[in-house]
Protein backbone atom coordinates (compact mmCIF):
# COMPACT_ATOMS: atom_id res chain seq x y z
CA UNK A 1 0.00 0.00 0.00
CA UNK A 2 2.66 2.17 1.09
CA UNK A 3 4.59 1.73 -2.03
CA UNK A 4 2.30 2.12 -4.38
CA UNK A 5 1.46 5.08 -2.76
CA UNK A 6 4.80 6.37 -2.98
CA UNK A 7 5.00 5.32 -6.59
CA UNK A 8 1.77 7.51 -7.57
CA UNK A 9 3.25 10.29 -5.65
CA UNK A 10 6.66 9.85 -7.94
CA UNK A 11 4.63 9.44 -11.20
CA UNK A 12 2.36 12.52 -10.41
CA UNK A 13 5.85 14.42 -9.93
CA UNK A 14 6.92 13.29 -13.43
CA UNK A 15 4.33 14.25 -15.01
CA UNK A 16 4.47 17.40 -13.33
CA UNK A 17 7.95 18.12 -13.83
CA UNK A 18 7.37 16.76 -17.82
CA UNK A 19 4.54 19.84 -18.10
CA UNK A 20 6.89 22.69 -16.68
CA UNK A 21 9.41 21.55 -19.15
CA UNK A 22 7.11 21.66 -22.08
CA UNK A 23 5.83 24.77 -21.23
CA UNK A 24 10.04 26.22 -20.80
CA UNK A 25 10.02 25.21 -24.84
CA UNK A 26 7.48 27.64 -25.57
CA UNK A 27 8.17 29.90 -22.96
CA UNK A 28 7.22 32.93 -25.07
CA UNK A 29 4.01 31.42 -25.62
CA UNK A 30 3.25 30.89 -22.41
CA UNK A 31 4.46 34.11 -21.41
CA UNK A 32 2.53 36.02 -23.20
CA UNK A 33 -0.71 33.81 -22.55
CA UNK A 34 -0.24 34.44 -18.76
CA UNK A 35 0.61 38.15 -19.46
CA UNK A 36 -2.19 38.59 -21.19
CA UNK A 37 -4.83 36.76 -19.07
CA UNK A 38 -3.68 38.93 -15.90
CA UNK A 39 -3.23 42.36 -17.68
CA UNK A 40 -6.35 43.74 -16.33
CA UNK A 41 -6.13 42.20 -13.04
CA UNK A 42 -2.21 44.10 -12.84
CA UNK A 43 -3.15 47.33 -13.91
CA UNK A 44 -6.40 47.25 -11.22
CA UNK A 45 -4.13 46.55 -9.03
CA UNK A 46 -1.03 48.56 -9.88
CA UNK A 47 -3.73 51.60 -9.85
CA UNK A 48 -4.89 50.46 -6.66
CA UNK A 49 -1.55 50.49 -5.09
CA UNK A 50 -1.02 54.16 -6.31
CA UNK A 51 -4.19 55.15 -4.96
CA UNK A 52 -3.78 53.33 -1.48
CA UNK A 53 -0.19 54.59 -1.84
CA UNK A 54 -1.68 58.94 -2.71
CA UNK A 55 -4.13 58.45 0.63
CA UNK A 56 -1.88 57.30 3.12
CA UNK A 57 1.28 59.44 1.87
CA UNK A 58 -1.08 62.64 2.22
CA UNK A 59 -2.09 61.28 6.18
CA UNK A 60 1.79 60.39 7.31
CA UNK A 61 3.91 63.32 5.28
CA UNK A 62 1.58 66.21 6.52
CA UNK A 63 3.95 68.22 8.54
CA UNK A 64 6.47 67.51 5.91
CA UNK A 65 3.96 69.16 3.33
CA UNK A 66 4.18 72.36 4.18
CA UNK A 67 7.92 72.78 4.16
CA UNK A 68 8.07 71.14 1.08
CA UNK A 69 4.99 73.79 -0.40
CA UNK A 70 7.40 76.16 0.91
CA UNK A 71 10.31 75.44 -0.92
CA UNK A 72 8.41 74.52 -4.06
CA UNK A 73 7.38 78.12 -3.77
CA UNK A 74 11.09 79.26 -4.34
CA UNK A 75 11.79 77.02 -6.66
CA UNK A 76 8.89 78.12 -8.87
CA UNK A 77 10.00 82.01 -8.89
CA UNK A 78 13.53 80.66 -9.92
CA UNK A 79 12.43 78.87 -12.71
CA UNK A 80 10.17 81.49 -13.82
CA UNK A 81 13.09 83.59 -13.89
CA UNK A 82 14.63 81.01 -15.98
CA UNK A 83 12.35 80.64 -18.28
CA UNK A 84 11.58 84.40 -18.92
CA UNK A 85 15.24 84.39 -19.94
CA UNK A 86 14.87 81.67 -21.92
CA UNK A 87 12.20 82.54 -23.99
CA UNK A 88 14.06 85.48 -25.43
CA UNK A 89 17.17 82.98 -26.03
CA UNK A 90 14.41 80.86 -27.82
CA UNK A 91 13.06 83.46 -30.05
CA UNK A 92 16.62 84.56 -30.92
CA UNK A 93 17.65 80.71 -31.33
CA UNK A 94 14.68 80.61 -33.87
CA UNK A 95 15.80 84.13 -36.00
CA UNK A 96 19.61 82.77 -36.34
CA UNK A 97 18.38 79.52 -37.29
CA UNK A 98 15.73 80.97 -39.87
CA UNK A 99 18.96 83.37 -40.88
CA UNK A 100 21.29 80.47 -41.28
CA UNK A 101 18.69 78.54 -42.53
CA UNK A 102 19.26 75.44 -40.18
CA UNK A 103 16.10 73.40 -39.19
CA UNK A 104 14.94 72.50 -35.94
CA UNK A 105 15.97 68.95 -34.36
CA UNK A 106 13.73 65.92 -35.56
CA UNK A 107 11.45 65.25 -32.50
CA UNK A 108 11.02 62.17 -31.45
CA UNK A 109 8.76 59.15 -32.72
CA UNK A 110 7.00 57.84 -29.46
CA UNK A 111 5.29 55.06 -28.95
CA UNK A 112 2.77 55.15 -25.98
CA UNK A 113 2.59 52.34 -23.33
CA UNK A 114 0.82 51.69 -19.83
CA UNK A 115 2.70 49.97 -17.77
CA UNK A 116 1.23 46.57 -16.42
CA UNK A 117 3.46 45.80 -13.70
CA UNK A 118 6.85 44.96 -12.48
CA UNK A 119 8.92 41.86 -13.41
CA UNK A 120 9.64 39.02 -10.38
CA UNK A 121 13.36 40.74 -9.93
CA UNK A 122 13.57 44.53 -8.96
CA UNK A 123 13.71 47.06 -11.45
CA UNK A 124 12.22 45.91 -14.32
CA UNK A 125 8.86 47.15 -15.44
CA UNK A 126 6.63 45.19 -17.63
CA UNK A 127 5.07 47.54 -20.83
CA UNK A 128 1.56 46.93 -22.68
CA UNK A 129 3.38 47.09 -25.99
CA UNK A 130 5.28 44.67 -27.94
CA UNK A 131 7.36 43.52 -30.61
CA UNK A 132 3.91 43.92 -32.98
CA UNK A 133 3.58 47.79 -32.00
CA UNK A 134 7.19 47.87 -33.35
CA UNK A 135 9.40 47.66 -30.25
CA UNK A 136 12.61 46.28 -30.38
CA UNK A 137 15.58 45.74 -28.18
CA UNK A 138 17.40 48.56 -26.74
CA UNK A 139 15.04 50.97 -27.32
CA UNK A 140 14.75 54.21 -25.03
CA UNK A 141 11.83 54.25 -22.66
CA UNK A 142 10.65 57.71 -20.98
CA UNK A 143 8.24 59.47 -19.65
CA UNK A 144 5.49 62.48 -20.42
CA UNK A 145 8.83 64.56 -18.86
CA UNK A 146 10.70 63.78 -20.86
CA UNK A 147 13.00 62.09 -18.12
CA UNK A 148 14.57 58.56 -18.84
CA UNK A 149 12.98 55.46 -16.95
CA UNK A 150 14.97 53.18 -18.93
CA UNK A 151 15.52 50.35 -21.91
CA UNK A 152 13.73 48.01 -23.48
CA UNK A 153 14.99 44.68 -22.45
CA UNK A 154 13.07 42.22 -24.29
CA UNK A 155 10.29 42.48 -26.76
CA UNK A 156 7.76 39.87 -26.69
CA UNK A 157 4.80 39.71 -28.54
CA UNK A 158 2.02 41.75 -27.03
CA UNK A 159 4.74 42.77 -23.91
CA UNK A 160 8.12 44.05 -23.04
CA UNK A 161 10.05 44.21 -20.45
CA UNK A 162 11.96 47.44 -19.38
CA UNK A 163 14.94 47.58 -17.95
CA UNK A 164 15.30 50.44 -15.02
CA UNK A 165 18.48 53.41 -15.20
CA UNK A 166 18.42 51.58 -11.37
CA UNK A 167 18.98 47.98 -12.64
CA UNK A 168 21.96 46.51 -11.48
CA UNK A 169 23.25 45.30 -15.55
CA UNK A 170 22.36 49.03 -16.61
CA UNK A 171 25.10 51.83 -17.62
CA UNK A 172 25.40 54.49 -20.02
CA UNK A 173 26.89 57.78 -20.65
CA UNK A 174 26.04 60.92 -18.49
CA UNK A 175 27.19 64.56 -17.89
CA UNK A 176 26.39 67.18 -15.22
CA UNK A 177 23.92 69.80 -16.99
CA UNK A 178 25.98 72.86 -17.85
CA UNK A 179 29.38 71.68 -16.38
CA UNK A 180 31.14 69.73 -19.09
CA UNK A 181 31.77 66.63 -16.55
CA UNK A 182 31.16 63.32 -18.09
CA UNK A 183 30.40 60.01 -16.26
CA UNK A 184 29.07 56.55 -16.25
CA UNK A 185 25.53 56.31 -14.71
CA UNK A 186 25.17 52.77 -13.26
CA UNK A 187 22.16 51.12 -11.36
CA UNK A 188 23.07 49.77 -8.27
CA UNK A 189 19.98 48.03 -7.51
CA UNK A 190 16.79 48.34 -5.41
CA UNK A 191 15.75 51.64 -7.47
CA UNK A 192 18.71 53.23 -6.75
CA UNK A 193 22.00 54.44 -9.53
CA UNK A 194 25.43 56.28 -8.74
CA UNK A 195 27.28 58.18 -10.69
CA UNK A 196 30.71 57.06 -11.65
CA UNK A 197 34.24 57.42 -13.35
CA UNK A 198 33.90 61.21 -12.89
CA UNK A 199 37.16 62.97 -12.86
CA UNK A 200 38.61 63.84 -9.54
CA UNK A 201 39.26 67.72 -10.64
CA UNK A 202 36.06 68.36 -11.08
CA UNK A 203 33.59 69.66 -8.56
CA UNK A 204 30.28 68.37 -7.81
CA UNK A 205 28.01 69.81 -5.85
CA UNK A 206 24.29 68.05 -4.30
CA UNK A 207 21.68 69.06 -6.35
CA UNK A 208 23.73 68.86 -9.65
CA UNK A 209 21.05 67.89 -12.66
CA UNK A 210 22.67 64.44 -14.61
CA UNK A 211 21.40 63.91 -18.04
CA UNK A 212 22.57 61.80 -20.94
CA UNK A 213 25.47 62.32 -22.78
CA UNK A 214 25.95 62.71 -26.48
CA UNK A 215 28.73 60.07 -26.26
CA UNK A 216 26.10 57.68 -25.42
CA UNK A 217 24.71 55.86 -28.45
CA UNK A 218 21.99 54.25 -26.89
CA UNK A 219 20.34 56.78 -25.57
CA UNK A 220 19.85 60.42 -27.54
CA UNK A 221 21.51 63.11 -25.60
CA UNK A 222 20.30 65.69 -22.85
CA UNK A 223 17.39 63.10 -21.89
CA UNK A 224 16.65 64.07 -17.84
CA UNK A 225 18.09 61.49 -15.40
CA UNK A 226 18.27 62.81 -11.93
CA UNK A 227 20.18 64.82 -9.17
CA UNK A 228 23.17 64.36 -7.42
CA UNK A 229 22.38 63.22 -3.93
CA UNK A 230 25.78 62.78 -2.55
CA UNK A 231 29.24 63.09 -3.82
CA UNK A 232 32.00 60.32 -2.42
CA UNK A 233 35.66 60.93 -2.87
CA UNK A 234 37.92 59.13 -1.67
CA UNK A 235 41.99 59.53 -2.00
CA UNK A 236 42.18 55.52 -2.79
CA UNK A 237 40.04 55.68 -5.50
CA UNK A 238 41.54 57.18 -8.51
CA UNK A 239 37.69 58.67 -9.75
CA UNK A 240 34.98 60.16 -8.02
CA UNK A 241 31.48 58.99 -7.40
CA UNK A 242 28.11 60.42 -6.71
CA UNK A 243 24.66 58.82 -5.97
CA UNK A 244 21.73 60.12 -8.09
CA UNK A 245 18.69 60.17 -6.85
CA UNK A 246 16.29 59.60 -10.15
CA UNK A 247 13.96 61.84 -11.16
CA UNK A 248 11.64 59.24 -12.17
CA UNK A 249 9.52 57.27 -9.54
CA UNK A 250 8.25 54.23 -9.93
CA UNK A 251 5.05 54.78 -7.66
CA UNK A 252 4.26 57.42 -9.93
CA UNK A 253 4.99 55.56 -13.33
CA UNK A 254 1.10 54.91 -15.36
CA UNK A 255 2.01 55.78 -18.72
CA UNK A 256 5.62 55.70 -20.34
CA UNK A 257 6.64 56.55 -23.98
CA UNK A 258 9.51 54.24 -26.13
CA UNK A 259 11.48 56.24 -28.47
CA UNK A 260 11.31 54.39 -31.43
CA UNK A 261 13.67 56.38 -33.63
CA UNK A 262 16.84 57.32 -31.29
CA UNK A 263 19.79 55.61 -33.65
CA UNK B 1 -6.05 17.38 -7.60
CA UNK B 2 -8.28 19.44 -5.50
CA UNK B 3 -5.21 20.26 -3.31
CA UNK B 4 -3.06 21.93 -6.41
CA UNK B 5 -5.53 23.80 -7.97
CA UNK B 6 -5.83 25.68 -4.84
CA UNK B 7 -2.45 26.06 -4.91
CA UNK B 8 -2.12 27.30 -8.05
CA UNK B 9 -4.90 29.65 -7.23
CA UNK B 10 -3.01 30.88 -4.59
CA UNK B 11 0.66 31.39 -5.91
CA UNK B 12 -1.37 33.08 -8.90
CA UNK B 13 -3.03 35.82 -6.78
CA UNK B 14 0.26 36.16 -4.41
CA UNK B 15 2.38 37.00 -8.07
CA UNK B 16 -0.16 39.11 -9.20
CA UNK B 17 0.25 41.28 -6.08
CA UNK B 18 4.07 41.30 -5.76
CA UNK B 19 4.05 42.40 -9.48
CA UNK B 20 2.10 45.22 -8.94
CA UNK B 21 0.77 45.85 -5.60
CA UNK B 22 3.34 45.82 -3.33
CA UNK B 23 5.76 48.02 -5.66
CA UNK B 24 4.25 50.77 -4.15
CA UNK B 25 5.21 49.29 -0.58
CA UNK B 26 8.42 48.67 -1.01
CA UNK B 27 11.08 49.08 1.87
CA UNK B 28 14.05 50.88 0.62
CA UNK B 29 13.66 49.68 -2.74
CA UNK B 30 13.27 46.45 -1.17
CA UNK B 31 9.56 44.31 -2.40
CA UNK B 32 9.36 40.93 -0.29
CA UNK B 33 9.20 37.56 -2.52
CA UNK B 34 6.20 36.71 -1.53
CA UNK B 35 5.94 33.38 -3.36
CA UNK B 36 9.90 32.24 -2.05
CA UNK B 37 8.15 33.23 1.72
CA UNK B 38 5.07 31.11 0.73
CA UNK B 39 7.13 27.75 -0.26
CA UNK B 40 9.24 28.21 2.48
CA UNK B 41 6.41 28.39 5.18
CA UNK B 42 4.18 26.03 3.63
CA UNK B 43 7.47 23.22 3.59
CA UNK B 44 7.89 23.97 7.44
CA UNK B 45 4.76 23.70 8.51
CA UNK B 46 3.00 20.83 6.66
CA UNK B 47 3.58 16.79 8.00
CA UNK B 48 6.83 14.95 7.60
CA UNK B 49 5.70 12.45 4.97
CA UNK B 50 3.82 14.94 2.70
CA UNK B 51 5.59 16.11 -0.76
CA UNK B 52 2.61 19.30 -1.29
CA UNK B 53 5.71 21.10 -0.37
CA UNK B 54 7.42 20.10 -3.49
CA UNK B 55 3.99 20.99 -5.63
CA UNK B 56 4.37 24.10 -4.34
CA UNK B 57 7.80 25.42 -4.57
CA UNK B 58 7.26 23.74 -8.29
CA UNK B 59 3.91 26.13 -8.78
CA UNK B 60 5.68 29.11 -7.07
CA UNK B 61 8.57 28.64 -9.15
CA UNK B 62 6.88 28.42 -12.34
CA UNK B 63 4.75 31.93 -11.70
CA UNK B 64 8.06 33.14 -10.89
CA UNK B 65 9.82 32.07 -14.17
CA UNK B 66 6.62 33.52 -16.21
CA UNK B 67 7.28 36.97 -14.81
CA UNK B 68 10.78 36.98 -14.86
CA UNK B 69 13.37 38.26 -17.16
CA UNK B 70 15.89 35.79 -16.25
CA UNK B 71 16.30 32.37 -18.69
CA UNK B 72 12.83 29.78 -17.88
CA UNK B 73 13.49 27.31 -14.77
CA UNK B 74 15.68 29.47 -13.01
CA UNK B 75 13.02 29.94 -10.51
CA UNK B 76 11.57 27.08 -10.03
CA UNK B 77 14.97 25.13 -9.71
CA UNK B 78 15.72 27.59 -6.56
CA UNK B 79 12.35 27.00 -4.97
CA UNK B 80 12.70 23.35 -5.65
CA UNK B 81 16.23 23.15 -4.00
CA UNK B 82 14.88 25.54 -1.22
CA UNK B 83 12.06 23.20 -0.10
CA UNK B 84 13.79 20.16 -0.24
CA UNK B 85 16.48 21.54 2.03
CA UNK B 86 14.20 22.38 4.35
CA UNK B 87 12.22 18.76 4.40
CA UNK B 88 16.00 17.35 4.79
CA UNK B 89 16.43 19.35 7.93
CA UNK B 90 13.55 18.86 9.16
CA UNK B 91 13.47 15.23 8.91
CA UNK B 92 16.92 14.81 9.83
CA UNK B 93 17.00 17.40 12.76
CA UNK B 94 14.60 19.11 14.02
CA UNK B 95 10.84 18.48 15.64
CA UNK B 96 8.40 21.07 15.20
CA UNK B 97 4.55 21.32 15.51
CA UNK B 98 2.96 20.29 12.22
CA UNK B 99 -0.43 20.95 10.72
CA UNK B 100 -2.18 17.50 10.89
CA UNK B 101 -5.56 16.94 8.87
CA UNK B 102 -8.32 16.23 10.66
Amino acid sequence: MKFSQTRNRILILLTVIIVFLFLGFFQKETKNFFYSISEPFQKTLWRTGANIYDFFSGIFQGNNLKKENEGFKLKIQELEADVASLKELKTENEFLRKSLDIGLENEFKLIFTEVVGNGTSEDILIIDKGSKDGILKDLPVITEQKILVGKILQADEHFSKVMLITNKESSFNGKIQEKEVEGVVKGSGNLRTYFDLLPKDKEIKEGDVVVTSSLDKAFPKGILVGTVKEVKKSDLEPFQQAEISPFFDIKGLKNLFVISNSQ
Amino acid sequence: MKEFLILILIFYILVLFQTSFLVYFNIKGFIPNLILIAVFLINLFEEKDRITGIYSAMIGGFFLDVFSEKSFGLYILISIVIAIFIKYVIKRYVRVPSFKRA
